[in-house]
C-alpha cells in the first residue's frame, strides 16, 4: 500500500524543492506544505495536521550538537512532554546517502528505541527536499507550526550554542518557551533565532 | 662500543614496531584532526609594548575551525587564559577568515593553519614572559563531521629553542589581521525589504570584494554577493538574513579584497 504512494510523494517533493528558493519558510508566513516518508514507510503531509501544533526537528546522531541534547535526555524530554499534550513532533533526517547521519528506517527505529526518543515520527529526507524547503541549516534546527498552519518559530533549540551537556541547565530553551506561549494562546516572544549546530549533510 | 649501534636496533626493532602499532591504534581511535599549541612571540617585551601569545591551530587537510562569527554552523574557539598575578591578556585578534561551504550552509573560518593571537600585558613596564602561562581551550573542528575538543595547554617552546620560528608565525599572522578602513573610504548601507546595498566610495582600485558580517543574523551567508564597481567606488548587494527581525543601525564586518587584505567597516544603515 505504502509503496504506491511513494512515487507521487517523491515527485511532489521534487516540485516543491524546485520552487524552494522563493519559498524559504519564514516566521509569520504559511508553512510550506510537504509530503514525506517516515522510518516505517508511512506518509506524512503537513496539511494532515491542521488543527495541531507541529514541530520539525532536524537531527543527525553523529553530530556533537545533536548528541548534546540526546545524551542529556533534553530532546527526549521535550518530545515526550509535548507529544503527550497533542503536539506532532517530527524528527527529520536530511543526510544524503554516503554522508554522515544517513540512515535506513530500520536502523533509525532501533536508534529511537535505544535512546528512548519519543517523536511522533522520524521523517527520512535523503534527497534534502524537505530540508531545502524549510532551509534547515544545522542539526539541530527547529521549526514550529501552529494549528492554522503558520510558521511561528524557526531557529535554535536554546540560547547556548555549545556542545557541552553542562550548559543545558543554564540555557534558555526557546522551543519550550515558544510552545508554552503558543499553546497558551500568547504571542511567541522569541520567534526566530540563529540555529546552531553542525551543517545539515545535504547531497553535494 | 662500535658494535652497539648496529646490534641495538636489531633487538629493539620488533619492540619499536610493536610500540608504534599500539601508538597508531590509540591515535586512530580518537583522531582530533587539530593540533593546538600555546605559543609566544618573544620572551621579553619591548619597553611599553605587550608580549604576544597565541593559540596555533594546525589542521588536517579539509578540516576547519571557525571565525568569531562562525556563519551558519559551528562555533568559534573559546579560551580561558591562566596567567600569573600581574598579567592580563587582551582579546583575540582574529585573522581574516575564508568562506567555507558552497551550498545553502556557509560558514566562516580557517583551514590548514591559523594563529589566534592576543596581547599579554605585565604590571611592570618591561614584561618578561612567565613560563607558567596556561590556557583552557574549547573548540569544534569540522570537515564533513564535527568533533568537539577541550584541551589544557601550557607554553610550547619553539623547536630547537629557535624563537625566530614562533616570531615568524606572529609576523605572518599580522599580515592577515583586518586593517582599519582606508582614510579616503566612505561606507554606507542602504536597506530595502530583502537586501542591503553596501556602498564604498573613495576608491577606484578594487576589482572584487566580499563582505564578512561580524554579527550573525544580519545577512544571508549562503547568498551570492553581487559586486558592481562604479566611478565613485563599488557596491555589494547582500541578501538579508531571515533571522533579521529588527532594523539595524549599522552593518559591521570585514570587506575582504584579497587573500591577505581585509578592512574593518561599520556602515551606517539608511532605509530606502
Amino acid at each position: 500500500m505504502t509503496k504506491r504512494f511513494l512515487i507521487p510523494a517523491t515527485v511532489a517533493l521534487t516540485i516543491l524543492f524546485q520552487l524552494s528558493p522563493a519559498w524559504a519558510a519564514k516566521v509569520g508566513d504559511t508553512a510550506p506544505e510537504f509530503t514525506a516518508t517516515d522510518t516505517n514507510g508511512n506518509l506524512h503531509k503537513l496539511s494532515d495536521y491542521k488543527g495541531k501544533f507541529v514541530v520539525l526537528e532536524w537531527s543527525n546522531r553523529g553530530c556533537p550538537y545533536t548528541q548534546k541534547h540526546y545524551n542529556s535526555g533534553n530532546m527526549q524530554q521535550l518530545q515526550r512532554q509535548w507529544t503527550e499534550r497533542g503536539v506532532i513532533w517530527l524528527t527529520v533526517i536530511s543526510s544524503a546517502p554516503g554522508k554522515q547521519g544517513y540512515i535506513t528506517g530500520t536502523d533509525e527505529n532501533a536508534y529511537v528505541k535505544q535512546v528512548n526518543a519519543a517523536p511522533t515520527a522520524v521523517l527520512l529526507d535523503p534527497t534534502g527536499a524537505l530540508g531545502h524547503l524549510y532551509d534547515a541549516k544545522t542539526t539541530p534546527d527547529i521549526f514550529i507550526i501552529n494549528p492554522q498552519g503558520t510558521l511561528i518559530y524557526s531557529g535554535a533549540i536554546d540560547d547556548t550554542p555549545t556542545t557541552d551537556v553542562a550548559d543545558i541547565g543554564k540555557a534558555k530553551n526557546y522551543v519550550a518557551a515558544a510552545l508554552d506561549e503558543a499553546t497558551a494562546g500568547k504571542q511567541v516572544t522569541v520567534s526566530t533565532s540563529r540555529p546552531y549546530g553542525c551543517s545539515v549533510k545535504y547531497a553535494d | 662500543m662500535k658494535m652497539k649501534p648496529l646490534v641495538w636496533p636489531k633487538i629493539a626493532l620488533p619492540w619499536l614496531m610493536l610500540i608504534s602499532v599500539v601508538h597508531l591504534t590509540a591515535q586512530s581511535a580518537a583522531p582530533s584532526h587539530a593540533k593546538i599549541q600555546l605559543i609566544a612571540e618573544q620572551t621579553t617585551a619591548t619597553a611599553g609594548k605587550p608580549l604576544w601569545i597565541g593559540l596555533l591551530f594546525q589542521l588536517d587537510p579539509g578540516w576547519h575551525v571557525y571565525w568569531q562569527n562562525p556563519g551558519d554552523s559551528g562555533e568559534p574557539p573559546k579560551v580561558q587564559w591562566q596567567l600569573p598575578q600581574g598579567f592580563t591578556a587582551g582579546s583575540i585578534l582574529w585573522p581574516q577568515p575564508i568562506r567555507l561551504g558552497t551550498g545553502t550552509v556557509v560558514d566562516y573560518g580557517y583551514e590548514s593553519q591559523v594563529l589566534l593571537m592576543a596581547p599579554l600585558t605585565g604590571s611592570t613596564g618591561r614584561a618578561t614572559l612567565p613560563s607558567n602561562i596556561a590556557a583552557d581551550v574549547k573548540y569544534i573542528v569540522c570537515r564533513e563531521m564535527c568533533i568537539p575538543g577541550r584541551t589544557h595547554l601550557t607554553l610550547t617552546p619553539p623547536p630547537n629553542g629557535d624563537w625566530s620560528r614562533w616570531r615568524a608565525l606572529f609576523d605572518q599572522t599580522r599580515q592577515l589581521l583586518p586593517k582599519p578602513m582606508p582614510p579616503g573610504w566612505k561606507v554606507s548601507a542602504e536597506s530595502d525589504k530583502s537586501s542591503f546595498v553596501l556602498s564604498v566610495r573613495g576608491t577606484s582600485q578594487i576589482r572584487s570584494a566580499s563582505f564578512f558580517p561580524l554579527e550573525p543574523d544580519q545577512i544571508d551567508n549562503s547568498s551570492r554577493q553581487a559586486f558592481a564597481s562604479n566611478r565613485a567606488g563599488f557596491q555589494l548587494t547582500l541578501k538579508k538574513s531571515d533571522q533579521l527581525v529588527k532594523p539595524i543601525s549599522s552593518l559591521q564586518g570585514l570587506i575582504v579584497v584579497a587573500p591577505d587584505r581585509a578592512y574593518e567597516i561599520a556602515a551606517p544603515v539608511i532605509s530606502r
